[in-house]
């Protein structure tokens, strides 16, 4: 007993000794506190890039505490964070400015979509100096010099540009050593997005190149139709990566031509973009949505996933990709049959009824439970 | 609504102390900053790949012949999980002497190894297995609220205030032996020359006769088997309810990020006391600010995160573990680590020991690096993505030439974790691994037998920075421990 007794009154002794002031932040505890999930901008300037198109230059918002904006990595996207007519909602957008010239703003490009909630208020009511809030920098997409090969092939479909933008911009300013060649896929030359930056790559650049195909016109210095594999043949070399951002159906086209190339899967990246499911019938459900403290019955669609049915509803569901992937909306059903379209969740959850909102339409009343 | 206990974090720590509490009848509510539970022990997923977040193995669950403490605990929560056991299977690479050694089968193999390294060490190995039995024992015993008899367990009193590397040398092992023996210090984040005998006994018992297992499933699994476990039996747990202030009160408030208070009797901290003196409680608390003032927060790292589009078969990784030091003189090794760019580490290939840990042929392999003190300091924060990048691409390389394999050409999926993540997702001060060091007078003996005069009233601190330290068998038992004594308490 007087061994264990030595040793308690050692500790004590020896604590004893110490100061008596709070303990202080290591470096790193630091740098996590002054982590911030979002982030405050204000618009700096709007330019029209084509009839339905405009790009944002974002600058913090000192006023409301962002005294600067987070670095990023060339694929990443932010959220866009809106509160419109009693709903929140959110935007991912690829940032398509240099990841180099974080003092001269982040840039988003955005493209009118028919009936859009969002892009229609950002491209006819923002202007010069709104505040917005937006999310850090996500997202994986893009290059990673242990993974990928020096040849890199990306695979652009109409905005799906953006975030090659990025990627051009980390090779001509040296944050990123690789060759890039852009296959860029649009309807018309009226359509195209970045043309003066791209002209100017094109003329400037010896590692990067834009090859841009219209699908709808036939034009002198374009190629015409779908990216196909004649147009690629000669940038393949013997090793390549190749990059994809743009709608499901070039991803299923373009898999096929890769696969003539041998290219294996595992070089081959893509950015979800978009979400392509049109459910043909609408019926309307009941959604029953349980909170931590507080539970909310409305109404969702069948053809709209349950996180737009919640947003409508006024409830402030968590989103970022909006697309399945980044697991920021992840919630369980209690009760109910849905759909699921793709996204990529562990096993465990798929098994314990967790569920994406954002890729999840109702085929039944619903009972949710949403972490909030 | 006031809860009897309100549980900071669910990680292992704050998992077992919610279903001990709820199996007990308590009103009890966890709150969780994340949106999945397991802590430190989760599962990501990156494309067809699903990375586990802490090491594989697990201790102290064993085996029929000796069971476990976790398995225990997991029997009487009746929380049913498939492990498996896992062999010696290792190979280590010692750069100093350019020495490579393969561990292999079971400890009887080990030993012989070790004969035949150095004639006649048998004798002593056999003496040195006899006292980590009787260390364990005791250690039990202790834990048990109660104190070993000096007759029975002399050896217990003899060592309690001895480091494990005096003792080795004390018993005369040959100096390649005490190496050899040494490989695990990475595991426990000590060197031999600072870590308690007790601690070092008590761990090779667990290794030796509980044999290590791992999960055949995912950790995510396990932790949405506690969690289930937990709410099956009434335990109510909010995630993305991150705590930013405890008011310590008779009735204790706790606030959310989200603005949401709850009131509760207790509260129970799945997190370091460093942190939450720092952070969440405003009150001072003189003595307790001169404990953590003298503690060592324990080692930081980096993992990597490979998913390799082979069979490990094809790749030549046949072994489960690989090391590499650069001494295996862990006394020495540690004066090395205290930079970003030290050459000692381990990989993990969990396919060799579970086919299922990746989807047919391909391979997922861990490689992680421990540092010690603050080595992010120097690194601005706009280098934070080159920094990690070439960390990883160093010990990607230095893998590839000590072992002879190629692995970048493999590579199809990369995931980096560095302090900063763990510290991000964990609050896990300073990005720590390990909790506390496990040294000096702050061993696990240390903070048993000072347990009752260092609570702090209101608040009680379970998980890897709690009473045994770090790994899922001491965080886990730690829940349970401080709840048994709240419990008894109470009555």
């Amino acid at each position: 007993m007087t061994k264990i007794d030595d040793l308690k009154k050692e500790r004590k002794s020896i604590v004893d000794t110490y100061s008596g002031k709070r303990v202080k932040d290591t470096y790193i505890d630091g740098v996590i506190k002054n982590f911030q999930d979002v982030q405050y901008v204000k618009i700096k300037e709007i330019i029209e890039e084509t009839s339905d198109t405009k790009s944002f230059i974002l600058e913090p918002d000192y006023d409301k505490g962002t005294k600067e904006l987070a670095s990023f990595r060339a694929g990443q996207y932010i959220s866009l964070k809106m509160f419109i007519d009693g709903a929140y909602t959110t935007r991912a957008y690829s940032l398509s400015s240099a990841p180099s010239r974080i003092n001269k703003g982040y840039r988003i490009t955005i493209k009118r979509v028919p009936d859009g909630l969002v892009s229609n208020i950002m491209l006819d009511q923002i202007k010069v100096g709104d505040g917005l809030t937006i999310s850090r920098p996500m997202g994986d997409f893009g290059y990673n010099k242990i993974r990928d090969e020096k040849n890199v092939i990306g695979i652009a479909g109409g905005s799906g540009i953006t975030p090659f933008m990025a990627l051009a911009y980390a090779v001509q300013d040296k944050l990123e050593d690789f060759n890039l060649t852009v296959f860029y896929s649009v309807k018309t030359e009226e359509d195209i997005i970045f043309k003066k930056e791209i002209e100017h790559f094109n003329k400037h650049s010896k590692k990067v190149k834009f090859v841009i195909t219209l699908t709808r016109e036939e034009k002198d210095g374009y190629l015409n139709g779908h990216i196909n594999k004649e147009m690629m043949e000669p940038y393949i070399k013997e090793f390549n990566t190749v990059l994809m951002c743009g709608p499901k159906a070039l991803y299923k086209t373009m898999n096929e031509i890769l696969g003539e190339f041998n290219i294996p899967r595992k070089c081959v990246h893509y950015e979800n973009f978009f979400l392509d499911y049109e459910p043909t019938e609408e019926k309307t459900y009941e959604l029953k949505v349980i909170m931590k403290n507080d539970f909310k019955i409305i109404k969702c669609k069948s053809n709209e996933t349950l996180l737009v049915s919640m947003e409508k509803a006024g409830i402030k569901a968590p989103s970022l990709c909006r697309v399945g992937i980044c697991g920021y909306c992840r919630s369980v059903i209690l009760d109910g049959k849905i759909k699921m379209v793709g996204g990529n969740m562990e096993k465990a959850l798929s098994e314990n009824d967790y569920i994406h909102p954002c890729i999840t339409y109702p085929e039944s009343d619903i009972v949710l439970r949403l972490d909030i | 609504m006031i809860y009897d206990y309100i549980i900071i974090g669910a990680g292992m720590g704050g998992l077992s102390a919610g279903i001990n509490l709820i199996l007990n009848k308590k009103k009890v509510l966890i709150l969780e900053k994340n949106s999945l539970p397991g802590g430190l022990v989760s599962t990501f997923k990156k494309g067809r790949f699903e990375f586990d977040t802490s090491g594989y193995d697990i201790y102290n669950y064993g085996n029929e012949e000796h069971i476990g403490k976790l398995q225990k605990l997991l029997k009487k929560y009746e929380i049913d999980v498939d492990t498996k056991v896992v062999p010696f299977n290792s190979r280590i690479k010692e750069l100093n002497t350019k020495k490579e050694y393969e561990l292999k089968g079971e400890f009887e193999d080990l030993i012989l190894e070790l004969e035949e390294i150095s004639p006649g060490v048998i004798e002593k190995l056999k003496e040195l297995v006899k006292m980590t039995k009787e260390v364990h024992e005791a250690v039990e015993i202790l834990l048990d609220g109660k104190t070993p008899s000096e007759e029975e367990y002399p050896n217990f009193y003899k060592y309690l205030d001895k480091y494990a590397l005096d003792v080795l040398k004390e018993m005369k092992f040959p100096k390649e032996v005490i190496n050899i023996l040494s490989v695990w210090w990475l595991d426990l984040g000590s060197p031999l020359n600072k870590l308690s005998f007790i601690d070092y006994a008590d761990f090779l018992e667990k290794l030796i006769f509980k044999k290590n297992v791992i999960l055949n499933n995912k950790n995510l699994d396990f932790d949405m088997k506690l969690v289930n476990k937990y709410q099956s039996n009434g335990g109510k747990i909010y995630f993305n309810s991150k705590v930013i202030n405890i008011i310590n009160e008779d009735i204790k408030i706790v606030e959310t990020k989200d603005g949401l208070k709850y009131k509760g009797k207790h509260i129970i901290c799945d997190l370091a006391k460093y942190y939450v003196f720092k952070d969440l409680i405003k009150e001072e608390i003189k003595s307790v600010n001169r404990l953590e003032n003298a503690r060592t927060i324990g080692a930081n790292g980096v993992v990597i995160y490979l998913g390799l589009n082979r069979a490990h078969e094809e790749l030549g990784l046949n072994n489960y573990k690989y090391y590499q030091f650069l001494t295996l003189d862990s006394a020495t090794n540690i004066k090395y680590m205290n930079s970003l760019n030290h050459s000692t580490w381990v990989g993990y290939v969990p396919n060799v020991v579970n086919e299922d840990a990746s989807p047919k042929n391909t391979t997922i392999l861990v490689l992680k690096q421990i540092y010690f003190e603050d080595v992010f300091k120097n690194q601005g924060a706009q280098d934070y993505e080159t920094v990690k990048n070439d960390i990883a691409d160093r010990l990607i390389s230095q893998f590839e030439e000590a072992f002879g394999v190629d692995i970048k050409e493999y590579i199809e999926e990369i995931a980096i974790s560095t302090p900063f993540t763990i510290e991000r997702i964990t609050n896990s001060v300073n990005g720590s691994m390990y909790g506390y060091m496990k040294k000096g007078y702050d061993s696990s003996i240390h903070r048993i037998i000072s347990y009752d005069e260092e609570k702090v009233p209101g608040v009680s601190f379970v998980g890897a920075s709690g009473l045994l330290g770090s790994g899922i068998d001491n965080a886990f038992y730690s829940g349970y421990y401080v709840t048994n004594k709240l419990l008894k308490e109470k009555e």
